[in-house]
Order: C-alpha cells, then structure tokens, then sequence
C-alpha cells in the first residue's frame, strides 16, 4: 500500500502546497488536528465547520481543510461561529485563528463567548506577531522584542490571554508549545471528544518563522530546541520562584469542566419561555 | 367625525407618555384609527416629554401637527420648546401648580393639586385623562377598560374619576363649547 | 385583526411573520423595542434570541445563523449602524441573506439619540468600502413597516443579499392602527443540490443557491475575491470583475420588480415632491392642500430606496414646474434627484429640517410650493 501523510485525508489536495512560510509551524496544528481526527475515527469532517479570521493562522482551515469552512472578517470569527453553532446546534464549530485575530481585534468576542460558555472549540495559533502585514507588535508579543513597530524593542507588556480566559466561565483551557506535538494532540481529542461541550480553548505557542524566529536569528529547528527547553509543565512552572518564571512559558490543560454550556442553559430557558415566564 | 388630536407635554417621570397609551389604546378600542406619537429626551427622569394622540373614524393621513384641539401642559420644564403648540392649539389646559409662566388664552386646572388631593401624587397623568374624559374628548369607561390591565388600577380608577369629576364642576365656557 | 402598534412591534411582526427565527441584537435607541419583542417571542416559537456584545457581534452573529440556515435579522440605529458596515459589506461579499433594521436618528455621532431623523439613507447605499450593492427599503407607516419587513426578508433570501430597512424614530416608536396580512407570501430559499456552484450563476439575474452548512459540500466561504466554487483569488482580475459584476447585476437587472413606489395626485403636476418614510405623510396632506387651491401636485413616494430607478421617476414626474424634495436630513436623496432633471430646465430644490423631534410640517411645504410657483417655478437662467 502507497504510504500517505495522515493529513491528506483531511486537506484539500488540489490547493496544495500551502501558501505557508517553508518552516512554518502552521503544518504543524494542521498535522496535530488531522491526527486527532484521526485518533478518535473521524474520517469525515461533514458535521464539522471551521470558522476563521483574518491572518496566517486563519488560512488553515480555509482553503486547506477539506470541510465547510468560513473565512470572515479581521476579529469576528468567533461571533459568525456563534451563529452557526446557535442557527445549528447539531454541527461542531472550531475557530482557528491567530493572536492578532482573536486577542486584539476580536478580543472582546473571546471573552464574551467564554463567559456565555458558547459551545465552540477555539485553537489560537500564537505566532506572538501580525505576520500577514509584515509582522507588527501583536497583544501577545514578548517584551523587548524588535518589530516593524517596535524597532526599539516592545515597551508593552503582553496578554497572558490563556490565564485570562481561565478566569471566565470556559470549560476547558489549554496551552501548549508547538514542541508539545503529542499533548497538543491530546489535548484537541480531549476538546473534541471527552469535553465536547462549552466554551474550549486551547492556545498554540507557535512564533512566527519569518517575522519572529528568523528575526532572532535563529533557524526553524534551533529555535525549537530552544522553545523545547523554554516550555515548563503547569505544576512545575507554580513552584518555580518569581524570577525564574521569566522567559518560560507555562504548558499544560489550565481548566476542565463540564459546566452546562451555553446550549444546555438556553434549552432550559426556552423550557421556561414556553411555560411562561412571570405570566408573559 | 373630523379628525381630533389631544396633546400632553410634561416632564419625565410624570406618565405623559403612559397618559397618551392608555388614551390611544381607549379610543383604538372604540373601532377609531389612532395615531399615537411622542417626543422625550433620554432621561428617565426629568427632561421634557410630549406626546400626542390623533383620531379619526377615517385613516390618518398625516399625524404630524402643529396644534390640537387640546393640550394639557403638566409641567412648564423646558416648555418654551412647545410654544409653538401653546400659541395655536384650541383649547389649552395647564396645571396651575406645577407651571409657573402664564401663558394667556391658558385655563389654569388644578390637575396636580387634585391628585395631591386624593392622595395620590404622581398620578396627574391619570387626573388629566379623567379631565379629558370629561371634556367628552374620550368615554370615560373607555378609558377604565384599557387601564384595566395596568398595576396599582383601583388608585387609577381613582385619580380617572377625580379628573373627571374636576372637569364637570369647573364647567367653563370653553370646555362646554369644546364638548359640542 | 387590527392590532395598535409602534412601527418597532410591527417589524418585529412582520419578521415573525415571515419566518425569521434568530435574532441577534445589542440595545440602542430608538430600535431597542425591535429587540425587546424577539426576545420575548422568539425562545416560545423554537427560534434563537441572543444579546451580543456589541454591534460587530451581532451583525456577524446574524450572518453567521444565515449562513447556517436561519433567516435572520438584527436591529439597531444610527451609531450601531455604523459599526456593522463591515459586516454588510461581508454578508455582500459571501451572498448571506440577511436582514438589517436601522431606525435613524439625529446624528452625527450620538447627536439626539431618541430623536428622529433620515440622515443614513446615503450610508445605507454607501456606507461599505468596495463596490457593492443592496437593497434597502423606507416604510412610511406601521402597516407599511410590516408589510416591507415581510418583503424585506422575501428579497434578502432570493437574491442572497442583505436588505437594510430603514425607518425613522417617527414611525418607529408612533403607535398606528395595522392590519396584518391574512395570507404572508414567504420565499423560501432554493438550497444546493449539488453540482452548481455555490457563488456563481449561468442567470446574472437568479442569485445561486444557497449553500447550507453542514450539508457535506465541503463549502468554503470568504470574504476575499473567490471564485464559483468559493476558492479565494487574490490575484487575477477575471475572478474579481466578473465577481463584482455579478453582485451588481443579480440586484440592478431586477430593477423594476426591487423598486416600489406610491404615486399620488395629479398626473402632470406643477409641483412635484419626491420623498420617503414618515416626511412623506406631511407631503401627501400638502399635495391634497395644494390641489385643493388649484395647483396640480403630485407625490412619489418611495417605498424602495436603493436601488433607485431614476427614469421612472422622471417618467411618472411628467414636466413639473417645481420639484421639491423633503427630507430629515440636509440633502442627501436630492442629490440624485437632482442627477435626472436638467438645471437648466428645472428647479430641484430641498425642504430640510432635522433635529429636535419637529416634523417637516405640511403647511410649510405648500407655502414653501407656493412662494417658488409664485417666483415663475422653473430655472429661468
């Protein structure tokens, strides 16, 4: 039997290649998403719609996914998502989007949808800049790094946007490294199958290759070594002093419940609309 | 029947444009075509608020007027806004508490003064409709129907029949002759 | 039976009416009570209800439902209109049938907020970046706002365009006596089948089928140039002209059956008014006022206001002496009344006053026909 990459059944093989940065690390979510579809025997993405934005991340699912997806506007991925899921309970919805999208433009959208614990599962690729248009200062990017528009190095301090969803209502919360491949996996089967319900988010530390890790200096494979060393398991990262939790990025599954989701809550709601409430 | 509008200006809080519902959705139940409108600003409380109620037996063809066969004026919070309406309308009706300015061709009422009276402060607006009640503009059981659904309605009912009654013992020229 | 309603309830009716069962929204005044009655309605007739954070979510919430099948709408007013231009001029681009309610106010910025006005009729037709077209519809009294919300909604699902409706806070909040229809024609959309694309049509006049989401098309959608199959194409020019050629087209060709108008009095008046939502009311009593005394006056009334079909108002205005176009605004219609009658030959002139919640009176328009008749009416240069 011809060998086959575990993505191809999932893409669509006539836009191939990808019009991604050779070295990007977006072929590596795509690559953890088609290999947890795989893993929990999910062969056909029909009843799955990918919603996303605007940016390098957002160009994943649309074209390359071979399932409905929804490229919107610059922020609003996760309002549309919000109508599909609601006009169409019985699809999963899945935002992809990067940082810029979802953190900055569409920052209000994230916590919203988090605190209604809407039924979506949203995948933030974090390549910490804007890399479409040439990669500016982005909400997550690190203090002290150069960008086109912080040529003297980043002043402000950056959204620690996981830690900030946690504090919601959301049912599950996730951060992984791109060097995580394994739990990153995991952790999507786990959004997908295990807690499929609420509001699940899950965070990708994946720098931008063009904007970010060549800007360092560094090469595609060194700066994952090097992330490799700098990723530090949630428990562990909690005991480490202060000053030493600079510079490391802590990983792990932040949050999971499964707290009635938005869905859950409506239906008992319409329950009570039909019976009439306060005599209306 | 020609067509025939009533007009109340008052401040915010003081139910004018509660006054112009109850009196719309009245005369709407009489089988009449009713257009109801009003202008307020964004306070909840205070400002200045004028509704107005046309009817006809006859589709409305126009609703927007610059007079009416009558207008009550239940407070003289920036009513210098509505002088227009004061100066052509018919027959003018204002509290004689509650505005101060004199205004002439005005009938000085004690709308407010009667609430006060039956203790039941605030209700003015519902003194007012009593009073228009009485003016025949609308039947008064008319007007006791449709607050039938409102809260506090017996206190309602109250400060309807209170109007009412002012209107019958001023028994002014004018209102006699509105009342044909 | 007759039912005593704002021109807000009757939209919310209307909708109903015609089938919409979501609703996404966020409070603004004067278009709240829209709201306020799908919330209550929705949740007891298996439809959606849900306040957004703002008005970029709800636009976008709305487009999204569409997409997933619903017929949707959302309401807001001047402000909030302005935030979701964007999101029209997506639904524009990916062909989403949505229904957009703008109760206009005094403006700019927050200006009076519970004040009516007509200022948003250009930012209605232009208000998106791009070239872009839609339709969008002026009711001038409660019945007429249920009526055209029905047809609002009847447009938006076969054409697959979004239709804006614009009322003013007049009409909106003022309580008028409506007759719903006994029988509401709904469109129901056609869905693909299979085989067609889903953004491209052999008819320049037939919209394509509506892609359903969740039907195992393996749909894509975006908002960047694409072509019939929804594949973006950022680069040739082909795919972007005959795309935006195509939005036109589905909405120009059908020109004579979007726009609806009222023509009332004379034939071939002396003075013509050409006007729109609740300032036409005012003109129809000055039109009777002024045959009244002789003068033969005529209204068009427009129902449609984008698009716009200016020849057949040239037709139906004959040769008047004077064209008056009233408006809340300070001019924004006459402009392209102003496109069809010769300057030369013709006096176009407005009649504006905004603000404060003082309608245009009826009497100031027949002094203001009177005093131009009066000057020799048309250009004498």
């Amino acid at each position: 039997m011809e060998a086959r990459h575990p993505t191809r059944d999932y893409v669509r093989e006539e836009v191939l290649p990808t019009t991604f940065c050779p070295g990007c690390y977006n072929g590596i979510v795509m690559n953890a998403m088609a290999l947890a579809f795989k893993e929990l025997g999910i062969y056909d993405l029909r009843s799955y719609v990918f919603v996303s934005g605007i940016g390098c991340a957002s160009w994943i699912p649309n074209p390359y996914l071979k399932a409905d997806s929804i490229h919107t506007l610059h922020g609003r991925a996760i309002p549309v998502a919000t109508g599909i899921k609601l006009a169409k309970p019985s699809l999963n919805v899945i935002v992809i989007a990067g940082d810029g999208d979802l953190a900055s433009i569409g920052g209000n959208h994230l916590i919203h949808a988090a605190r209604r614990n809407m039924d979506i599962l949203v995948i933030m690729v974090n390549n910490l800049v804007y890399a479409m248009t040439r990669g500016q200062q982005s909400p997550t990017t690190p203090q002290g790094f150069i960008t086109i528009t912080t040529p003297y190095g980043n002043f402000e301090k950056p959204f620690d946007i996981s830690r900030i969803i946690v504090e919601t209502n959301a049912n599950y919360v996730a951060r992984w490294c791109i060097v995580n491949f394994p739990q990153l996996k995991e952790s999507i089967k786990e959004a997908l199958a295990k807690y499929n319900r609420g509001f699940r988010f899950i965070e990708i530390w994946a720098p931008c290759i063009t904007y970010v890790v060549r800007y360092e200096g560094k090469t595609a494979g060194g700066a994952l070594k090097e992330m490799s060393k700098k990723c530090v398991p949630l428990s562990d990262y909690e005991k480490l002093p202060m000053e030493k939790r600079d510079g490391c990025i802590a990983v792990g599954v932040f949050k999971k419940e499964l707290k009635p989701s938005f869905i859950d809550l409506y239906k008992s709601y319409v329950e009570k609309a039909v019976g009439g409430v306060n005599g209306i | 029947m020609k067509e025939r509008s009533v007009c109340l200006i008052g401040s915010g809080g003081q139910g004018v444009v509660f006054a112009a519902t109850v009196l719309a959705n009245a005369l709407f139940a009489k089988g009449l075509y009713v257009a109801q409108l009003q202008n307020y600003g964004a306070e909840v409380r205070g400002g200045s608020v004028m509704a107005y109620v046309v009817f006809s037996e006859s589709e409305v063809v126009n609703p927007f007027l610059n007079s009416f066969n009558v207008l009550i004026v239940l407070h003289d919070f920036n009513v210098s806004s509505w002088m227009k309406y004061l100066e052509y309308s018919n027959l003018v009706i204002v509290d004689d508490l509650l505005v101060s300015k004199n205004f002439c061709r005005a009938i000085k009422a004690p709308l407010f003064r009667k609430a006060l009276e039956i203790g039941l402060a605030g209700r003015e607006n519902v003194v007012a409709l009593g009073f228009l009640a009485g003016l025949n503009v609308v039947d008064k059981d008319d007007l006791k129907k449709a607050l039938m659904n409102t809260r506090d309605f017996e206190q309602n009912a109250k400060a309807l029949e209170a109007g009412y009654e002012l209107a019958l013992q001023m028994r002014l020229k004018e209102l006699q002759e509105f009342s044909k | 039976m007759r039912k005593l309603l704002s021109g807000n309830e009757a939209i919310a009716e209307g909708a109903l009416a015609a089938g919409c069962s979501f609703f996404a929204g966020y409070p603004i005044t004067p278009s709240s009570e829209i709201m306020h009655y799908m919330a209550r309605e929705l949740p007891k007739r298996g439809g959606v209800f849900i306040q957004a954070e703002d008005e970029l979510a709800a636009v976008n919430i709305v487009i999204g439902a569409s997409l997933a099948g619903a017929k949707a709408m959302t309401a807001t007013s001047g402000p909030g209109f302005s935030l979701m231009q964007e999101g029209i001029g997506y639904a524009v681009m990916v062909e989403a049938p949505i229904v957009v309610v703008d109760v206009m106010r005094v403006g700019p910025a927050t200006g009076q907020a519970t004040k009516p006005a007509q200022g948003d009729i250009m930012q209605a037709r232009w208000g998106r970046h791009g070239d872009q077209y839609i339709v969008s519809l002026a009711p001038s009294t409660p019945q007429e706002a249920f009526e055209l919300t029905i047809e609002a909604f009847n447009i938006a699902e076969e054409l697959r365009v979004p239709v804006i409706l614009l009322i003013d806070e007049f009409i909106a909040h003022g309580r008028e006596v409506v007759v719903p229809p006994k029988l509401v024609t709904k469109y129901r959309r056609t869905v693909m089948e299979g085989g067609e694309e889903p953004f491209n049509s052999m008819n320049p006049r037939i919209a394509p089928p509506l892609p359903e989401l969740g039907s195992g098309k393996y749909l894509l959608i975006t908002g960047s140039t694409h072509d019939g199959w929804g594949y973006r194409d950022v680069h040739n020019f082909e795919t972007h002209f005959n795309l935006v050629k195509r939005l036109r087209d589905k909405i120009m060709l059908n020109l004579d059956r979007l726009f609806m108008y009222e023509a009332y009095g004379n034939e071939d008046p002396d003075v013509l008014f050409i006007s729109y939502g609740s300032t036409a009311r005012s003109v129809k009593e000055a039109v009777n006022e002024l045959r009244s005394r002789g003068v033969k006056a005529k209204l068009i009334r427009l129902k449609t206001l984008w698009p716009i079909d200016l020849e057949l108002i040239k037709r139906l205005g004959g040769d008047p002496k004077v064209v008056i176009v009233p408006e809340q605004n300070l001019g924004q219609l006459i402009m392209d009344v102003e496109r069809i009658y010769n300057p030369f030959e013709y006096r176009v002139i407005g009649c504006n006053k905004v603000g404060g919640g003082i309608p245009i009176y009826s009497n100031e328009l027949v002094e203001e026909a009177l005093k131009v008749l009066g000057s020799g009416g048309k250009a004498s240069n």
